[in-house]
């Protein structure tokens, strides 16, 4: 999906929340719902980026973890940490997906004044992976393109289709360039 | 106008005869005189157009009705079923097919009239059939119930209906009526005499009178039979022998009562670990009840989605028909166990795979008859499509009787698309899997049927998904088998509860042949023993620890619980049984779906989520493990 | 002008494929969940035909039917019972409170549109 389908001209509603010290934003549209922690279930042989399986009301959800992709630092979760169950296109399909955050802040209204271009150097984060950025409340907020996230990870993982062992360790990076 | 929801129950049902019809023509072929086909594909005409002219398609009701008549009269035996009749109405079967496609195509009329004109001069004059038209009428004679306008009747409406059965005269007979000072409004005085056409039966003049059955004085005499005390002729016997009732539900509907019924299990899986903890005995017999009525419905609901293999045969036969006149090689399909039952969501999703695999074996694995002739086989190519059950599995078998596999091609080929080495020779086994490699064909040319490298590979993925494996066997001038190995369903399982390092594990009871104690001597992670001595046979096993890449050490009294899939067995190695369960398999996400060890999770009593570990692949895994500790060992 | 069907039956599946069905064929369709619920839509609605389940919750399909016919609205609309029952003393009772025929269950579309063409045209 590209920056412009996702985030088309209009202002739109979007859920941020912390994650990694950075402050990021998903859109409305694509938030099912905010879990408190759950256990997790951990899939041997999955990368980081996809380690887990949660329970949502019945189904069973793939737990993602952004920090992976983007590069973040990993700080064990606190008493403020959620889980945002989102709704995605996966290979094609919709797909319920959670993912991590540190802590939720606020449903706000993104307009395009809001919006800023996206550097193309000076970001630790790879740009493929940005929407947009965004101000809110004098901070920058970042909305991470999940559909190319997720595609990203899914183009990679075909190398990968192969039992898992000790050696599925050495494939936890996402980072394909 | 039909809402979305009802032309969809349309649809199944008229899809549902379109392949009845289709699959009695094609077996008609082979036996045009067999009663039951042909009674058959009339039902099918019959009701095809009766529901096409309720939920308001005129057009294909019309279309239909001289077909109908057609296999009327074959019924009667006044026509006989030849190939030029069973090809116009194979015709007519996908013109109506045609027709449900949404809106119809420009130029379908005109389509559908050449095909009735055909049909025509087949049939000599189209003149219609039955009674002869100068045979005398029915003479009906009756009253209806007093009451029935008190009760919301309406006679006019049972007038109407004798005139749809062909009443040429209706008079009304005023003799009973009062003076109109003791006239009761509501009261039904009048009679009625009516003349209806020979054509109609008893049973549809009696029918006429429906709900007006009480009170109903009704005297008949039959066409031709000036006493009236004579018995009425019956009509054409009819030719239902009464099925049991049917009803169409949408797939969605089934799906959706699976999906209950796999909460539901789970609820109870929870609602029994609660009552083993309170240990009062009310509700532990209350959690028993409701266990047993859980695994009760869990069974019907399984059982309904169950469908025998034989609702997808019928488009084989089609298929293998339209392919024989499409190559000029004739062939016959020969199906066996029809009634081998699978989970719908997999018999639907077979349909394709099978239908590549038919076309493959059709294009590339039987030879023209010229080459079969001087082989001395028979000129006609034979395909068996054969289904059977194996345990908790299904096999489905395709062969043909053509000139097998070519390694040397194949082998070339492999080589050239870098999916072997130069000088590798593989077992014959393992260089046929090479076929379902992605961009794989050996065609020397690429027909209009087969032969473009896309389609098998398709083949083994739809299959994989369904968690199934396929084997090729394959004999120089014998011919070539594809074995599909495919799970009873994909909704619920029994499952044996495994702990692993403290993480709960899956594994499908169906494949557990039995559980036996880890030797102290192989205890050790390091023991660099592969086999397991079990009654004097060696079975090799694989650490779940170490290939789940758990943490920390085993304790003492590990499990070794044996598995078996297909010809293999392995044993996998476990810290602690916790029990059997019911399991509700749901599928991975495209995120791990790619990770072969496992088959699917499922959410135990507690509501933590448990990984299926795949028992094929843990096998195939055993064996290519100690095949490789084999070679290093020689 | 379409004529209107009350359907009277406490499985919403059972309603679902009867209203869908006459929907189907052009007809209108009310539904209610029990005989006092369809008595309540009876008074306020003007129906041409009942379609009633005999066991429902609150008022069953013999006590609807006995209180349709007492009122003016309930006069000469014909009443068809859809019922798992067959008992012939149960479909005596149902015609002497008024009902015009019974079909028995399991539910079959063709058979249903035959009667509701027979019965309202």
């Amino acid at each position: 999906m590209t920056d412009a389908a996702q985030f088309p001209g209009a202002a739109r509603d979007v859920l941020t929340f912390r994650l990694g010290g950075e402050v990021l934003a998903v859109a409305a549209t694509q938030l099912r719902e905010v879990l408190e922690p759950a256990p997790v279930t951990r899939v041997p042989g999955a990368p980081a980026f996809s380690a887990g399986l949660i329970n949502v009301r019945g189904a069973v959800v793939p737990l993602a973890d952004l920090r992976v992709p983007l590069r973040m630092r990993h700080t064990p979760p606190g008493p403020d940490a959620r889980i945002l169950v989102l709704d995605l296109p996966l290979a094609g399909q919709q797909a319920i997906v959670g993912i991590h955050a540190d802590a939720v802040h606020e449903v706000t209204r993104i307009g395009p004044a809001d919006l800023e271009d996206i550097p193309t150097v000076g970001t630790r984060w790879p740009p493929r992976f940005v929407a947009a950025i965004g101000r809110w409340g004098g901070h920058f907020v970042t909305l991470p393109d999940l559909p190319a996230i997720f595609a990203d990870f899914l183009s990679g993982q075909s190398g990968r289709s192969h039992l898992p062992g000790p050696t599925a360790a050495g494939q936890q990076d996402l980072e394909i360039s | 106008m039909m809402d979305a929801e009802t032309l969809a129950v349309f649809r199944a049902e008229a899809e549902g005869l379109v392949e009845s019809l289709e699959s009695n023509l094609l077996a008609l072929k082979d036996a045009p005189r067999d009663r039951a086909l042909i009674d058959g594909a009339f039902r099918d005409l019959h009701t095809l157009k009766g529901t096409g002219a309720m939920f308001g398609r005129a057009d294909i009701a019309s279309f239909l009705h001289d077909f109908e008549t057609a296999f009327d009269r074959v019924r009667d035996g006044s026509v006989e079923v030849t190939p030029d009749l069973l090809s116009v109405a194979l015709a007519a079967r996908d013109h109506v097919v045609a027709l449900l496609s949404a809106e119809p195509a420009e130029g379908a009329d005109r389509a559908g009239a050449a095909i009735l004109s055909r049909l025509a001069a087949l049939m000599g004059t189209p003149a219609a059939p039955g009674a002869a038209p100068d045979a005398g009428p029915w003479h009906a004679t009756f009253r209806l119930p007093a009451d029935t306008a008190a009760l919301g009747g309406r006679p006019e409406l049972v007038l109407e209906e004798l005139r749809r059965l062909g009443a040429r005269t209706i008079r009304a007979r005023t003799g009973d009526v009062p003076p109109l000072d003791r006239l009761d409004p509501v009261c039904l005085y009048l009679g009625w005499e009516a003349e209806i056409d020979a054509t109609a039966t008893e049973d549809d003049i009696r029918g006429a009178f429906l709900f007006h059955e009480d009170g109903l004085q009704l005297s008949l005499t039959p066409p031709a039979a000036p006493d009236a005390t004579a018995p009425p002729p019956r009509g054409p016997e009819p030719p239902q022998h009464r099925a049991p009732a049917l009803m169409r539900v949408p797939a969605e509907r089934l799906d959706e009562m699976m999906d209950r019924v796999g909460e539901l299990v789970i609820a109870e899986a929870r609602l029994n670990e609660l009552a083993a903890r309170f240990g009062d005995p009310g509700l532990v017999a209350v959690a028993e009840d409701i266990q047993r009525l859980a695994t009760a419905m869990r069974d019907n609901t399984m059982s309904i989605r169950m469908t025998p293999i034989g609702a997808i045969t019928g488009r084989f036969r089609r298929l293998v028909h339209d392919l024989s006149r499409e190559l000029g090689k004739p062939l016959a399909l020969e199906v066996t166990g029809e009634e081998t039952e699978l989970d719908k969501t997999v018999i639907e999703r077979l349909a394709d795979p099978l239908m590549h695999l038919i076309r493959n074996a059709a294009d590339h694995g039987l030879e023209p008859p010229a080459a079969r002739a001087a082989a001395g086989k028979p000129e006609e190519g034979r395909i068996t499509l054969s289904a059977r059950y194996s345990g908790a599995e299904v096999l489905v078998a395709l062969s043909d009787d053509g000139g097998g596999l070519d390694r040397d091609r194949i082998r070339a080929r492999a080589v050239e698309r870098g999916l072997l080495a130069e000088d590798a020779d593989p077992p014959d086994d393992a260089l046929w899997k090479l076929i379902f490699e992605p961009g794989f064909s050996t065609a020397p040319a690429v027909t209009e049927l087969s032969g473009r490298g896309v389609g098998m590979d398709v083949v083994r993925r739809t299959i994989e998904d369904l968690r199934g494996t396929i084997d090729v066997a394959s004999a120089p001038g014998g011919g070539t088998t594809v074995t599909l190995r495919l799970p009873l369903t994909l909704a619920i399982i029994d499952g044996l509860l495994i702990d692993v390092a403290g993480e709960r594990l899956v594994i499908p009871l169906a494949a557990v042949d039995e559980i036996v104690e880890l030797p102290d001597s192989l205890a050790d992670d390091d023991s660099g023993n592969a086999f397991l001595d079990i009654r004097s046979s060696l079975v090799p096993f694989l650490r779940l620890r170490r290939l789940l890449d758990s943490e920390g050490q085993p304790g003492a009294h590990q499990k070794v619980v044996v598995v078996t899939s297909g010809e293999g067995r392995v044993g996998l190695v476990v810290d602690r049984i916790i029990g059997s369960n019911q399991t509700v398999i749901k599928q991975l996400s495209p995120l791990h779906s790619g990770i072969k060890t496992f088959s699917g999770a499922t959410i135990l009593g507690d509501g933590a989520v448990a990984l299926i570990l795949d028992v094929p692949q843990l096998v195939a895994r055993g064996r290519s493990d100690t095949d490789c500790q084999g070679e290093a060992a020689a | 002008m379409s004529r209107t069907v009350l359907v009277a039956d406490d499985s919403p599946s059972v309603r679902r494929m009867i209203v869908l069905t006459l929907r189907g064929a052009g007809y209108a369709a009310i539904e209610a969940e029990n005989g006092q619920e369809a008595l309540d839509v009876a008074t306020t609605h003007s129906v041409d035909a009942v379609i009633t389940d005999q066991n429902m919750p609150r008022l069953d399909g013999l006590g609807f039917a006995r209180a349709f016919r007492a009122r003016p609205e309930g006069r000469g609309v014909p009443i068809v019972f859809l019922s798992t029952e067959s008992d012939p003393a149960l479909r005596e009772q149902a015609r002497a409170a008024g009902a015009i025929g019974w079909m028995v269950k399991p539910f079959d579309q063709a058979k249903l549109l035959d009667v509701m063409r027979r019965v309202v045209g």
